[in-house]
């Protein structure tokens, strides 16, 4: 991984941490992308401590050092404490997660996995586990959360070691 | 939904109401902007296909990119394309599938010798909606194929 990054920034300070990052360079994407985070986090169906932790799913999985270390208000106002961030880990099944959460997680490493897609015997379970519309919810914020942490990735200069966890109020990815 | 691909996902994702209309209005204007030629990202979606060996997705045509006689059968069998932005793009499109960790500084610069730093960023971007879509479209299509059986069974 490049320990330094590849492009550069917009040079803004416009409080959105998004705008103001290397995404700002392309303005034909860049205004829909933060559209579209904001109405992942503050217009679906899907409560934002299980989005939380598909979120925390995927950075953990695409080892994005960043997304690893935030923690989002929403979230944590809904009852993610970082003892429950803490059980998305291998053994998650056995933790004292909720059958909801498990199978969100489960969703999430369906997604994520090489080959994705759902196996027969889990297929069922998440089906009884969510809606179509939060299958649907679920999907596309895990969509989200998965090509903006690769893009992180991607365009490099992330540090290699873990960083402190913050947490952050979502509006500075949103407004 | 056995049709359901990267390019057919959309109306799969309606349900979800906002979020997926605006995921749908990022996707639409992949096709439209003109920082990375729309043929070479459909090229890239057919690297992903094969790379996922889907083949569904590698049967599907994205009706708003017309190819080059020739290039889909290539990207479909690996083969590098002579045009070496296309090269560098479709290269950078093999590193970013298989770990975006595994991304070389020589393939990334490889990309912006040809479209720039906004031109790798957009570029980035597409990788990751094209792949993100190819997997959500395999999972409804195994969600919907498995819990149909399921029920067929109980009938």
């Amino acid at each position: 991984m490049s320990d330094t990054p590849r492009v550069g920034t917009p040079g803004t300070q416009t409080g959105n941490t998004i705008r103001d990052s290397a995404l700002g360079l392309v303005p034909e994407t860049v205004s829909e992308i933060i559209a579209l985070n904001g109405h992942v986090w503050n217009d679906t169906i899907v409560p934002p401590a299980l989005l939380e932790i598909i979120r925390l799913r995927n950075a953990r999985t695409v080892n994005c050092v960043f997304c690893k270390s935030v923690r989002y208000d929403v979230a944590r106002a809904d009852g993610l404490t970082e003892e429950r961030a803490d059980m998305i880990a291998p053994g998650y099944q056995d933790s004292a997660l909720s059958e909801r959460e498990k199978s969100a997680i489960a969703l999430a490493d369906c997604y994520l996995g090489f080959p994705a897609g759902i196996a027969p015997d889990l297929a069922p379970r998440l089906a009884a586990a969510f809606t179509r519309e939060e299958i649907a919810a679920v999907l596309v914020a895990l969509m989200t959360f998965n090509f903006t942490s690769r893009t992180a990735v991607s365009i490099g200069g992330m540090p290699e070691e873990p960083l402190p966890i913050i947490e952050l109020s979502v509006s500075v990815t949103t407004d | 939904m056995p049709d359901c691909t990267s390019l057919t996902l959309d109306r799969h994702l309606a349900p979800a109401g906002a979020s997926a209309e605006s995921f749908a209005r990022l996707w639409a204007g992949l096709w439209t902007q003109r920082r990375i030629p729309p043929d070479l990202l459909e090229l890239c979606r057919l690297t992903f296909a094969r790379l996922h060996d889907d083949a569904g997705e590698m049967a599907a045509a994205n009706p708003a990119v017309a190819l080059a006689a020739g290039q889909r059968d290539a990207v479909l069998a690996g083969q590098a394309p002579a045009d070496p932005a296309y090269a560098a793009a479709l290269l950078f499109a093999e590193y970013y599938w298989l770990d975006a960790q595994s991304i070389t500084d020589e393939a990334a610069d490889a990309v912006k010798a040809h479209y720039g730093e906004p031109g790798l960023v957009l570029l980035i971007e597409a990788l990751g909606l094209i792949d993100g879509r190819i997997r959500a479209a395999r999972c409804l299509r195994d969600l919907s194929a498995h819990t149909s059986a399921k029920e067929a069974a109980h009938v």
